[in-house]
């Protein structure tokens, strides 16, 4: 239970940074081809004229610019999106096993996403919209789902893998009866950031940052609901609101990531639990450090899965799952019949 | 004064209590006592919102108190419900501090005077050594007290609190009750749902007695005991002794 204290956790926020940018030039640095961290820098500030002569190639340009920069962002987005989310529904549900993917939250926003696809093919708007309003349609099932039955904290898991599945076979369906939908399935299903262009991460960028926003300011009334809502009631919370707020942004998270990286799994759930052993439980300091840690997370499990078998790449949630599942069982069977975020 | 005038209270869609008429004297301290299920917890719940008052008004100073902004309710009255079935694993510090959440802005950081009020509310409560342990290990008579805290925190007149010695031993009992009559003495006024018909004969200015959803008898201590209702409604006696250090009650 060595919990860190305000000043070192200030510490703790500067190395998780740390990390953040190592990563971060590493996974621009390293892959089929390698390219120096000063060159990295240079093809960054470089104006448009690209054939200017002397100083780096015009391909280590489009390497840095067109290819591998967006695939970070889109790691780093993810991460962040996933990992906020997974703080904001374990803290709603009350319940340590929730994260998007657990409870169908990533499949429900797949599914729409596979929608979107077939009734506005080409439109890269409709994607993280779409992926918004499934996710947010799931999360509240499965919120009503658990809030109005004495269902336990397992069970709830359990319908969300359940849904899981109903709608992977959805999406498996959709593409199959619409072979002109332009997506590779499998590597949807597993989450892949391989395709991803500044194009897909435009609209997500601006969800995912206006999200993590909202989650850091709403992130006492996130304490409070940890009382339980009689307590945070008393203390003149508005608790259906606040609540509600925190699963729309928890969906806007969850959603925007599915729409340009599929159906990652995991970073949800693992990112959350290992902050709240370093931090404890309290909001505010766990929104930002999840967020930090999990771009790191992803960052470095899409770089794994670029060079691990290089030149085969891996779709990214191959190494996440890899992680994440043996992670889940520990969780699963360190308490039996599903433990409580609080007691 | 807190007053409920005609109150009808709904709970989980049935009908708890109806035409409930009732006032809390300013600067006393109130014990609610009744058997399990007389509606002891609904008639207190509906200070915060979590049962519904359909019918009728709660008045505060004359002012409908469930018409303010629930954050100026916070500021005013300060309602503890029983906290079993919840217990955060956050530290007592942090708990504590939550009890400004009604005094807090939009960016919800703490002022020096906030910071101060939590202190003051750890010391006041004993609780201030346990700052940084975690809530959900505390044993459950200074857990008890630091929820006791986070009501201390808002810095109300009203304090009412919803069975707050329930499951504590009686030194963690003693301590709980002692508090709530410093802030009696402080002119406060206090009001508690209370199990246990000794404590609150001993602690009270004055007992309210609810039976069958109703209110049966409202009296000082003393009026309970020439009543009778204790025997009608408990099916118990009490004698009293005194002797010069004070009076002692015995359930026969």
């Amino acid at each position: 239970m060595a919990k860190i204290n305000i000043k070192n956790k200030g510490i703790m926020i500067a190395v998780l940074f740390a990390l953040l940018f190592i990563l971060f030039i590493l996974c621009l640095s390293l892959g089929s081809v390698k390219i120096s961290p000063t060159d990295i820098f240079r093809a960054l500030i470089k104006d448009g004229k690209l054939n200017d002569a002397g100083d780096i190639p015009q391909k280590t340009i489009i390497i840095i610019r067109n290819i591998r920069l967006p695939r970070v962002i889109g790691g780093l987005l993810a991460g962040i999106g996933l990992s906020v989310a997974g703080v904001i529904l374990q803290g709603v549900m009350n319940n340590a096993l929730a994260s998007p993917n657990t409870i169908g939250v990533g499949s429900g926003a797949g599914f729409f996403v596979m929608l979107s696809l077939l009734l506005f093919p080409g439109k890269v708007w409709a994607q993280p919209v779409f992926a918004f309003f499934g996710a947010l349609i799931a999360t509240l099932s499965i919120f009503v789902l658990a809030y109005f039955s004495d269902t336990s904290r397992i069970t709830i898991i359990l319908a969300g893998i359940t849904v899981s599945s109903f709608l992977s076979a959805g999406i498996n369906l959709i593409k199959t009866l619409n072979t002109d939908i332009i997506i590779n399935i499998n590597s949807f299903l597993m989450g892949n950031l391989s395709g991803v262009t500044f194009k897909s991460i435009a609209l997500p960028s601006i969800g995912i940052t206006t999200g993590f926003i909202f989650a850091v300011l709403l992130s006492r009334p996130l304490n409070l609901l940890g009382l339980g809502d009689n307590v945070a009631a008393s203390l003149g919370m508005r608790v259906s609101l606040a609540r509600f707020l925190l699963l729309v942004i928890s969906s806007i998270l969850a959603g925007c990531v599915v729409s340009f990286g599929g159906i990652l799994s995991f970073a949800g759930l693992i990112v959350p639990h290992i902050c709240r052993k370093l931090f404890g439980n309290d909001a505010r300091f766990l929104i930002p450090c999840s967020a930090l840690l999990g771009g790191s997370f992803v960052m470095l499990c899409d770089l794994l899965s670029r060079i691990l078998f290089a030149p085969y790449e891996l779709p990214t949630g191959i190494i996440m799952s890899f992680v994440g599942g043996p992670f889940f069982m520990y969780l699963i069977l360190r308490k039996k019949g599903g433990r409580r975020l609080h007691a | 004064m807190l007053k409920y005038e005609n109150v009808d209270i709904i709970a989980g869609g049935e009908k708890i209590l109806s035409d409930i008429n009732i006032e809390f004297k300013e600067g006393k301290l109130t014990t609610i006592i009744g058997p399990n299920g007389c509606g002891k917890t609904s008639l207190v719940s509906a200070l915060n919102g979590s049962v519904r008052v359909s019918k009728g008004k709660i008045l505060l100073d004359g002012e409908d108190y469930l018409s303010f902004d629930p954050k100026k309710r916070g500021r005013i009255l300060s309602f503890l419900p029983q906290v079993r079935n919840t217990i955060p694993s956050i530290s007592t510090g942090l708990l504590v501090s939550h009890g400004r959440f009604p005094y807090l802005g939009f960016a919800r950081s703490m002022s020096a005077r906030d910071k101060e009020a939590v202190e003051k509310a750890m010391e006041v409560s004993d609780v201030k050594k346990y700052e940084k342990v975690p809530v959900d290990v505390l044993s459950g008579g200074v857990r008890q007290r630091s929820f006791f805290a986070l009501s201390l925190a808002q810095e109300c007149e009203y304090m009412i609190a919803d069975e707050p010695t329930t499951f504590l031993d009686i030194q963690g009992q003693r301590k709980i009750l002692g508090l709530y009559r410093r802030l009696r003495d402080e002119g406060k006024t206090v009001v508690l749902v209370l199990h246990d018909i000794l404590s609150a004969l001993n602690i009270s200015d004055e007992i309210v007695v609810m039976n069958d959803r109703k209110i049966v008898f409202k009296g000082t201590p003393a009026d309970i005991l020439e009543s009778g209702i204790i025997e009608k409604v408990f099916g118990v006696r009490i004698k009293s002794f005194s002797d010069p250090e004070g009076v002692y009650y015995v359930i026969c």
